[in-house]
């Protein structure tokens, strides 16, 4: 096993053929096949993948709290120990003494009924040895200022009195109470503001690095694990594809599906001429049992991907890749990767015509009798038109309720809005034929591709609906339409007599956009149309967003949090604080040199940022 | 680097393109599916199937015991109490339905004009329904059932008014859970008016949870029926219905026991049949 590097003599999580499966006898389906994993102590290890390759559901088979209905076989040995046939009651006494987990999501890991440092504490207590009050407090106390909360007062406070990033910072602490030897965190920074996410990881770096504890560290993005982790196992459909160094990865990725993951990814410091998408989406583990995973959406496969599932095979010290097509292809790899990240798109500012114009917008609300939050404190931005406006900011500054209010759905308490010469400041007291344009110049596309669509509505009724409003008459004009819209968005005709359910995230995002294509706006407001989606179908939506602009000569609102993203479609940004605009000016000059502190910090908080401009 | 010997031990299965079957239909409602169409048979070829006609009484012969020409024997009149029970179908039947259609039927347009309009309308609606909740039910119903003179009918309108409380709020919050959605929202930039969005986007979202409770709500409303027929509130004397039929029965429940109990486990198991036809239906439906 020397393959797998740096680690030595007894590694302290080895994982060998570990196989996850869903459902029983007949019906059993495979959620990973295989998975050969190694992890010395006092080690970082990262496992990337998308939703759907099954790396959540490994970090719950080695501590064996798999959902209902799945099951594991194979290999689970710590320390030497195998787990796999551990007597449940044996497993709950490692369970957080030795191996300790860590979720997502902040908002629901914690019970909103304990304080913060009861949560820790209970961990501390550990069942049958009484420790004094007092002696318990202190070490809580202790416990939270490892996890940089220096405040006591927070021991007292509920969770739900707490941020996101101050929450999983408490998770932390009482996931590492009992001092467990390895930590599993399964996305922990992902449901994060930007800044937040930088800090947690740094954090968990420095608290893996001072106790000499060994980190899986479970992410969907490539440069989080780059930056955090030592040696990185890439998972896709339920196969391990590629395995090595972070460093030797991040210089030359040896699989094509690594390679497309990078270049899909928008890149912060330049705008790109054209993402790379993967074209497609992640199929199911057992349909491509019998293959290479990612066959079907290769642009090097050949009948030898298909012929048999290949394994993986050493192809440089510590760096393991599933192709076997690679010593063919590499070089025209590498090509690849130098030509995409070396074409930088020339930018067109626009100036002079205006389509939007907000002033002086602000908006409040009541919560209760002298109780109020301002989300928006007089803002005032353009919109040209064929223009794409980046509007940058984290929870809370007030991005989407500025959104909101350019389409009507939120009525400002000052300010005014006007779109195409009509005043928008208030939808309910325009006139009818005022609102009724106003309604076809102006959509917006949501965030949550799954609820965006109607679930009873099947794909052509959701159209034709829209269609209607847009003054479409006729059964067969608004067939005829319907398949233009579904062209133009990418989506093959048949798709009308589908319902959302059978969709996956990216074509939903998509029919989302035909629907709001169809009254012909000249303004799409987006809401963080690509932050729920992978990213290699966020760079497909991304390009359709791009083309669509230049066909139809659509104007953007763009509102997002993601920096890399706005840098791939904005020509302007405005940078959004608290309900007021610190920064504004075109996006290259913004990311580039950012003035105002706030936009710096958003800057340095990009996981890989730093390490790609020194 | 040798990786594991060969993965030829345990073959990845064959299960490619296996789809996951719809579940299975289980035994539990296949029987309370034969019980209520049982019963809806009853209901409606009542007479044509009962042994004898369900009011013939035979003063001479008195109560008998089960057996011989009465299966289930007679009760004090000597009316064959397993005709009665058969023919009673049909107002225990009917009834139930009515009253759960009918409320939720109020219920879905006052809980959606309330949850989707919200403001005055939502308030109007909302402190009726607090009034309502109030009221004692039953007691009411006994009240007004008891001072209108009784009768079927009257008990029926009385309780589809006090079922429709409990069902509107449950609409509403089911329209409160839907509106926020983007889905809503994309609806209203478009500039759907607000009726098309409460019926055609809306109202198919929620149809599940109605659904289920249209099923809960004609299962209490069977059993408060034939409560009120129990206290001689419901059906006029004489007709063969199940709660009228317990309590006509329960002073020879010694010589004939079979003639309270009959019209009682009828209403048990129709009740507890169409129950778990509910559940099945609401776990069917939410799982799309």
């Amino acid at each position: 096993m020397s393959a797998h590097g740096t680690a030595t003599a007894t590694p302290l999580l080895e994982l060998r053929r570990l196989r996850i499966w869903s459902g029983w006898g007949e019906t059993r389906r495979a959620i990973t096949t295989g998975t050969d994993l190694m992890l010395g102590p006092g080690e970082t290890v990262g496992i990337v993948g998308e939703s759907g390759s099954g790396k959540s559901l490994t970090a719950r088979a080695i501590v064996r709290l798999l959902p209902q209905g799945v099951s594991a076989d194979g290999s689970v040995r710590y320390c030497g120990r195998e787990l796999m046939g551990l007597a449940e009651r044996e497993m709950h006494r490692l369970r957080g003494r030795d191996l300790s987990l860590m979720f997502q999501d902040p908002f629901t890991m914690l019970n909103p009924l304990l304080r913060c440092g009861e949560h820790i504490a209970e961990m501390l207590a550990d069942g049958d040895a009484r420790v004094p009050r007092d002696r318990v407090r202190e070490e809580t106390l202790r416990r939270l200022a490892e996890v940089g909360i220096d405040d006591p007062l927070v021991a007292r406070r509920y969770p739900f009195q707490l941020s996101g990033g101050m929450r999983q910072r408490v998770a932390l602490a009482s996931a590492l109470a009992r001092d467990p030897k390895l930590l599993i965190a399964d996305e922990p920074s992902t449901a994060l503001d930007v800044t937040t996410q930088a800090e947690i990881l740094e954090l968990l770096r420095s608290v893996q690095r001072a106790r000499g504890m060994g980190l899986i560290l479970i992410t969907h993005d490539l440069r989080v694990a780059f930056t955090t982790c030592d040696r990185v196992y890439v998972l896709y459909a339920g196969s391990l594809l590629e395995v090595g160094d972070a460093a030797s990865l991040e210089r030359e990725p040896l699989h094509p599906y690594t390679l497309g993951l990078l270049l899909s990814e928008p890149s912060v410091e330049q705008k790109l001429g054209e993402l790379s998408p993967i074209p497609g989406a992640v199929p199911a583990p057992d349909q491509v049992a019998d293959r290479c995973a990612f066959a079907p959406r290769c642009r090097w496969v050949q009948d030898v991907c298909r012929a048999s599932r290949p394994d993986l095979v050493e192809v440089g010290p510590g760096h393991l890749s599933a192709c076997v097509r690679l010593p063919e292809i590499r070089a025209e790899m590498t090509e690849l990767r130098d030509s995409v990240l070396h074409r930088a798109a020339e930018v067109t500012p626009v100036e002079g015509e205006r389509l939007a114009v907000v002033e002086g917008l602000v908006k409040r609300f009541e919560l209760g009798r002298r109780r109020h939050v301002d989300a928006l404190k007089g803002v005032s931005l353009k919109i040209g038109p064929r223009e794409c406006v980046g509007l940058v900011g984290e929870s809370g500054s007030g991005k989407t309720t500025l959104g909101r209010c350019l389409v009507g759905l939120e009525t400002p308490t000052d300010g005014r809005i006007e779109i195409d010469n009509i005043d928008a400041s208030d939808y309910t007291r325009a006139s009818k034929a005022e609102r009724a344009r106003l309604r076809r110049t102006v959509q917006m596309i949501f965030q949550d591709p799954y609820s965006t669509l109607n679930p009873r509505h099947t794909v052509g009724r959701t159209l034709s609906e829209a269609l209607q409003r847009a003054g479409v008459i006729g059964r067969r004009a608004i067939e005829e339409m319907m398949a233009e819209l579904l062209h133009l968005v990418g989506l093959p005709r048949a798709y009308a007599r589908r319902r959302p359910a059978s969709l996956s995230g990216g074509e939903r995002q998509r029919v989302a956009i035909a629907r709001a294509l169809a009254v012909q706006p000249k303004l799409l407001v987006c809401d963080e149309p690509v932050s729920a989606l992978d990213v290699s179908v966020q760079a497909q939506i991304l390009n359709l967003f791009r083309t669509l602009q230049q066909e139809l000569g659509l104007s953007y609102l763009f509102i997002t949090h993601d920096l890399a993203v706005v840098r791939q479609v904005a020509d302007r940004i405005y940078v959004l604080l608290e309900g007021e605009i610190v920064e504004s000016g075109p996006a290259d000059e913004i990311l580039s040199q950012p003035k105002h502190p706030y936009t710096r910090r958003l800057m340095e908080s990009v996981p890989g940022a730093a390490s790609r401009t020194g | 680097m040798k990786l594991e010997e060969t993965a030829s031990a345990a073959p990845v299965p064959a299960s490619v393109g296996v789809t996951p079957r719809a579940g299975r239909v289980p035994i539990t409602v296949w029987i309370a599916m034969v019980f209520v169409l049982v019963a809806v048979v009853c209901a409606v070829f009542g007479p044509q199937i009962a042994p004898y006609r369900a009011n013939r009484q035979d003063l001479l012969l008195g109560t008998v015991p089960p057996g011989g020409d009465h299966l289930a024997g007679t009760d004090l009149l000597g009316r064959d109490v397993l005709s009665r029970t058969i023919v009673g179908a049909r107002t225990a039947l009917v009834g139930p339905t009515i009253v759960a259609v009918g409320a939720f039927a109020i219920a879905t347009i006052l809980g959606l004009l309330s949850g989707y309009l919200g403001g005055v309308i939502d308030s109007a609606v909302m402190r009726w329904v607090d009034f309502m909740f109030a009221l004692p039910g039953p007691l009411i119903a006994i009240v007004i059932v008891g001072v209108a003179g009784g009768g079927f009918w009257t008990a029926v309108v009385v309780l589809v008014v006090l079922f429709t409380a409990p069902d509107t709020r449950i609409v509403r919050s089911a329209v409160l859970e839907q509106r926020p959605l983007p889905y809503i929202e994309a609806a209203r930039t478009l500039g759907i008016s607000k009726g098309r969005i409460m019926f055609l986007h809306v109202l198919p979202n929620i149809l599940p949870i109605v659904a289920a409770y249209v099923v809960l709500d004609f299962a209490f409303a069977l059993v408060s029926l034939a409560g009120l027929s129990f206290l001689g509130l419901g059906v006029s004397p004489g007709t063969a219905d199940w709660g009228r039929m317990l309590f006509e029965n329960r002073t020879i429940l010694f010589t004939n026991p079979l003639a309270a109990l009959l019209p009682a486990a009828a209403i048990v198991v129709t009740a507890g049949s169409i129950n778990i036809i509910g559940d099945w239906i609401y776990q069917r439906i939410s799982i799309r």
